[in-house]
């Protein structure tokens, strides 16, 4: 038989490839220590960023290390998890007891069940023991103490770059001049000039990837809720931002008694419902929210596929469109519009609630030192050096304490680790309008302390629920954020669904709760 | 040519097209500028013409790293997984009283019941110390159950017969799979082996969760994180005008390729025994 | 797995050497395809090879199957990281809880098994199909050129799909799409694809055929080459027509290998395909009436508050109606035909 001939050759690999998996035990030891930028190698810290790697890592992390090396006798070793994946990989590695330092975690992550599961350290004796004096200098006490867990400890440091979180918009000035004579001041105008601009140039006049509830149910401002622009003033109460938002009474205060309601029975959040429903048929909005993602949308607008995108106070959103977008349509420019019918003058509530905090792993290898670290990010020198790269290589200095971006070095994850209110450089190309507003954004003065600023309740009680309850928004409230359903029908089966869920457990066990804090506040 | 030669040429030659535009779309997309690919979606011809998302992929080592590590797992990993599978597969298939039946059962149970993420993580990286090592992607998946089977059912096709006879001459059983067994699964061996290097080669989940270094992070694992990141495509440019669309459609191109290229290999296995089956009639 | 067979009661009398038991019975060959179940009847020392060629295999199966299943008691537990794994409280059954209350558990259960049995059915049967008639095609280029051609689709990862799905189905912005253009040109009303649950189920199964129908094939091709040519002389002295040949001769001779796939399916029937319907479905709540299974249900639900025993919980749950779907399945397969099962 000729084939026989071949069984030489087969055997010979068979074999080597039996012995090979017999060997890789032995491989493995090599594996643990073989590559760099592990957790433990070197008195080093390992510390869980999300995002990718940013380009030039490998240099500028060079240059902290060796600084560090030098104030604090250690290194860092950071890890980057894809955002996709970050939620659920950071809690595999809290799960399995891994011993990295810090963190990024928020009560839209998991916070709430590090917590429960004693897996994160408490911060108040180390932030007022005053041994680490930058960190203090450079996170306000207000929003430590706003981010207190219900037994009374606080788990994560506030990673923000401003005070206040104001969901506004980022608008093609170009578009406004033609459109609009130039401002805009009231939520009328706006719509008006999503309309005029959805005439004149067929394209939708605000452009999102993915439903949010923070667009429609504003808090207290919103994308779509005009109610925000005259009366800033209404922050939902929820266990989580992707459940059951409720409203709590406006004289909670005085009364002492949340009397909160499920989001449906606050009339003008209803009203908004309708407004995105008509933007939705009217081709104002894209119809495609729920399925396409952030980065599509975003390519969208920076190509001049619509008038306006979604905005935050963190002082990025001229940066994150204008190159693009002058490099498809030139001449075009970016303003941010305000949401407040007072202009500046408005004192919209604030939770000051971090959106992004870091926490300390309780298995960490030494949480001194993550504190050492955390410290040493917030000295000006270090902050710009980890966050902007190398001055000089990477960027520039310009108009005095700005920062141009010359290298290659950009998107390095500050809020999970280094973003501090007094330390944020802005960009150079920061359009006047966005200054104006993020400047204002980071005085906590501006802002009225909510009701219920540092209410976080305790899932705890309602755990089976309060899944449900988030299964079901997502098949029934996002269609609704996007305008992709109708309002009436839409809302009697939301309606329904909550019901199944046993939402009325959920909102009397907050209701509970959050009358008890009202009585401890008062 | 009969009826039924006339529908497989057209009903194949559709299939190929469906499989085919899609994908020509896709590298026609990786080609065109972005500000075209955003506004007027997708054309089957680039225009205007553009390369930059090609150039953002393969300026620096990033990519060229991925490759490296990706060659790696895979061909490392293919020949481990052939080896252990073919070996199993051939004790089931050999139909021995209890044995057999015990071991297939045995690599059945792994597919229905799993422990779950968090076992298997603290076995690879606390039991094992895999993590950071290219064997942390390869060994939790060397051995497919639903290839071995797949295996086990072309082994029973082997003609009783030449093993027989075989045995009649004192052979034992190391010899008759290696000098019978094995030279006559060529074509089987041909398409596991394939089906093992396409599932090392997609495979990025094992990377995610063992490999933190990101210089021997996997292609897919690359490919993955620049098409699900919101900021990562980004990154990838550094200036922040890196072409999103473009560069999720050139980042399929790159990581298709190779594989594709390894194809027709495999291929040359099987289709030398089925030209016999086929010219008749 | 568990019912009797001919093989597992001839090992019933005890510790018999293999040969005595060999003994009494004869080889039997059924020719080159019948010969299965026999084929082992010789046990002799020099046979320990045997075992050296499964260990590796075996090894393999303990360390990274078997022992993470230990991991299954959270399901059972109230899990706390800072207890572990064997230390947490125990909970009873409440880990299931959420999801059999949910009041969607039947919803969520009849779409996985529809669009799982669509998939499989589907899928099996494209392949068996494209390998027929791909086994016609007789110039070699043509020939290699659409076998490599429709294993294309099993490279492009579920995200690619989507976005492509998006392209054909609603378009840029979402209100066109070039589906819609070809309905418009032949004066038919545009469809709002992303907002019709009714069609979602078939544009799956279309997807999930495009993807995977190559993927099959190849197994198929390969099960056609090993078809001796001989079977194929007997069909061309009757003056069979190709066709013929394809349904007599070759299609049943597929069955094995079509019968092991399938049963490999349905014992993870009740995993969802999760990567590919949330890359395209994602959070699109209007399409979840239709398209909503056990895995997409369940990571909605836990997505912040995500618990591992609850997720081990389901998973265990997935595990064991596939577990009993397979017996069932078995117990058919049997009846039918013994000479097809793998366990």
């Amino acid at each position: 038989m000729a084939a026989i001939n071949d069984a030489g050759l087969s055997r010979r690999s068979f074999l080597l490839g039996t012995a090979g998996l017999g060997t890789v035990g032995a491989l493995a030891a090599c594996g643990n220590g073989g590559a760099g930028g592990d957790s433990t190698s070197g008195g080093s810290l390992s510390l869980l960023l999300p995002g990718d790697v940013p380009p030039g890592w490998d240099r500028v992390l060079g240059a902290v290390n060796e600084k560090l090396e030098a104030d604090l006798g250690f290194t860092i070793a950071p890890e980057f998890i894809a955002w996709s994946n970050y939620a659920s990989q950071s809690l595999l590695k809290f799960t399995a007891g891994e011993d990295f330092d810090t963190a990024l975690s928020a009560r839209w992550l998991n916070i709430a069940q590090l917590v429960e599961s004693e897996a994160i350290i408490g911060l108040d004796h180390a932030f007022a023991s005053g041994d680490y004096p930058e960190l203090q200098a450079t996170i306000a006490q207000d929003a430590f103490d706003a981010n207190r867990w219900p037994d009374g400890t606080v788990y994560g440091l506030p990673a923000v770059n401003s005070a206040a979180r104001l969901h506004h918009y980022t608008v093609r000035a170009d578009l406004v001049d033609t459109y609009a004579g130039g401002s805009i001041d009231s939520f009328d105008q706006l719509e008006q000039f999503w309309y005029d601009v959805h005439q004149g140039e067929g394209i939708p006049g605000f452009v999102r990837g993915g439903a949010s509830p923070w667009l429609v149910l504003g808090g207290p401002t919103g994308v779509f809720f005009p109610e925000g622009w005259e009366n800033p003033s209404v922050i939902p109460v929820f266990f989580s931002s992707d459940s059951l938002f409720f409203v709590p009474a406006a004289d909670a205060a005085s009364t002492g008694s949340s009397d909160l309601v499920p989001f449906w029975e606050h009339q003008p959040y209803v009203d908004a419902l309708r407004r995105v429903r008509q933007y939705y048929e009217d081709g104002i909005i894209n119809a495609d929210m729920l399925n396409i993602d952030t980065a599509t949308a975003k390519g969208q607008f920076t190509s001049g596929g619509a008038a306006s995108v979604w905005a935050i106070t963190d002082g990025t959103s001229t940066s994150a469109h204008l190159q693009e977008l002058t490099a498809a349509v030139p001449g075009a420019s970016l303003m941010n519009v305000m949401p407040f019918a007072d202009g500046l003058a408005a004192r919209p509530s604030q939770t000051f609630q971090a959106d992004n905090m870091v926490v300390l792993n309780a298995s960490g290898s030494d949480n001194a030192r993550a504190l050492q670290v955390l410290d040493w990010v917030s000295k000006q020198e270090n902050h710009d050096l980890l966050q902007y790269g190398i001055e000089g290589t990477d960027w520039e200095l310009v108009d005095g304490d700005r920062y141009r971006q010359i290298g290659e070095y950009a998107n390095f994850p500050g809020y999970a680790l280094s973003w501090r209110v007094d330390r944020e450089r802005k960009a150079a190309d920061m359009s006047d309008s966005e200054d104006e507003l993020f400047t204002w954004s980071q005085d906590y003065s501006n802002f009225e302390r909510d009701t219920f600023a540092s209410f976080i309740p305790d899932l705890g009680p309602v755990e089976t629920e309060h899944s449900q309850i988030t299964a079901a928004i997502a098949e029934f409230g996002l269609p609704l954020w996007a305008g992709a359903k109708d309002v009436d029908s839409g809302l009697d089966e939301l309606k329904r669904a909550m019901e199944t869920a046993g939402y009325e457990k959920v909102l009397e066990e907050l209701r509970t709760q959050a009358d008890a804090y009202l009585a401890e506040q008062a | 040519m009969e009826a039924f030669t006339a529908v497989s040429y057209i009903g194949a030659g559709l299939f190929g097209l469906a499989a085919i535009i899609p994908f020509w779309m896709v590298l026609a997309g990786s080609l065109t500028a972005e500000s075209a690919l955003s506004q007027r979606g997708y054309s089957f011809w680039p225009s205007p013409f553009s390369t930059a998302a090609y150039a953002a992929i393969f300026s620096g080592t990033r990519v060229w790293l991925a490759y490296g590590a990706t060659l790696f797992i895979t061909v490392v990993g293919t020949a481990l997984a052939v080896a252990a599978t073919s070996g199993l597969a051939w004790v089931i298939s050999r139909g021995l009283p209890r044995l057999s039946r015990g071991l297939a059962v045995f690599s059945y149970i792994p597919m229905l019941f799993s422990g779950g993420l968090v076992p298997l993580y603290i076995l690879v990286t606390q039991m094992l110390g895999l993590r950071n090592s290219l064997f942390a992607v390869i060994l939790p998946i060397v051995v497919a159950p639903f290839l071995v089977f797949v295996q086990v059912s072309f082994f029973r096709g082997i003609p009783g017969e030449i093993l027989d006879s075989a045995r009649v001459d004192g052979a034992g059983e190391l010899r008759i799979f290696f000098q019978i067994v094995l030279p006559l699964s060529k074509p089987v061996l041909a398409v596991i082996a394939l089906f093992y290097a396409v599932t090392f080669w997609n495979d990025w989940f094992h990377a995610l969760l063992f490999i933190s270094d990101s210089n021997i992070y996997p292609l897919q694992l690359v490919l993955h994180n620049m098409i699900s990141n919101l900021s990562m495509a980004q990154d990838l440019a550094g200036a922040g005008a890196a072409p999103l669309y473009q560069i999720r459609l050139a980042m399929t191109v790159a990581t298709i390729g190779p594989i594709l290229l390894a194809y027709p290999f495999a291929q040359r296995y099987f289709v030398k025994g089925l030209t016999l089956g086929a010219t008749k009639g | 797995m568990t019912g009797t067979t001919e093989d597992t009661r001839a090992a019933t009398p005890g510790k018999l050497k293999p040969t005595a038991r060999a003994a009494r019975r004869t080889p039997q060959e059924r020719g080159p395809v019948g010969s299965r179940r026999r084929r082992g009847v010789q046990w002799r020392r020099k046979d320990y090879g045997l075992v050296i060629l499964a260990a590796p295999a075996i090894v393999f199966f303990l360390v990274f199957a078997y022992g993470p299943m230990a991991g299954l008691v959270v399901a059972f537990q109230d899990f706390n990281i800072n207890d572990g794994v064997f230390g947490s409280p125990w909970a009873g059954l409440s880990n299931f809880e959420f999801f059999f209350t949910s009041g969607q558990m039947n919803r969520i259960l009849l779409n996985t098994l529809v669009l799982n049995a669509l998939f499989l059915t589907a899928t099996l049967g494209a392949g068996v199909l494209l390998a027929l008639m791909l086994n016609e095609i007789r110039g070699t280029l043509l020939r290699r050129g659409l076998q490599s051609a429709v294993f294309i689709p099993y490279f492009v990862s579920p995200i690619v799909i989507s976005i492509f799905l998006q392209a054909f189905l609603a378009g840029v912005g979402g209100r066109g799409g070039i589906v819609n253009d070809a309905l418009n040109a032949f004066a038919l009303p545009s469809v709002s694809w992303y907002t019709e649950p009714g069609p979602w189920p078939w544009i799956l199964t279309i997807v999930k055929v495009w993807q995977l129908g190559g993927y099959f094939s190849v197994i198929f091709l390969a099960a056609i080459t090993s078809i001796p040519e001989e079977v194929y002389e007997a069909g061309t002295i009757d003056g069979a027509t190709r066709a013929q040949m394809a349904w007599r001769i070759t299609l049943p001779l597929l069955k094995p290998t079509g019968a092991v796939l399938l049963l490999l399916g349905v014992g993870r029937i009740f995993y969802g395909d999760f990567g590919l319907i949330y890359a395209i479905v994602g959070d699109n709540g209007i399409l979840f009436s239709t398209t909503d299974v056990i895995d997409t249900y369940v990571f909605r639900a836990l997505r912040t508050y995500g618990d591992f025993g609850t997720t081990a919980a389901i998973g265990l749950f997935q595990s064991v109606v596939g577990f009993v779907l397979v017996m069932i399945a078995l117990g058919v397969q049997r009846r039918y035909s013994k000479e097809s099962s793998v366990l």
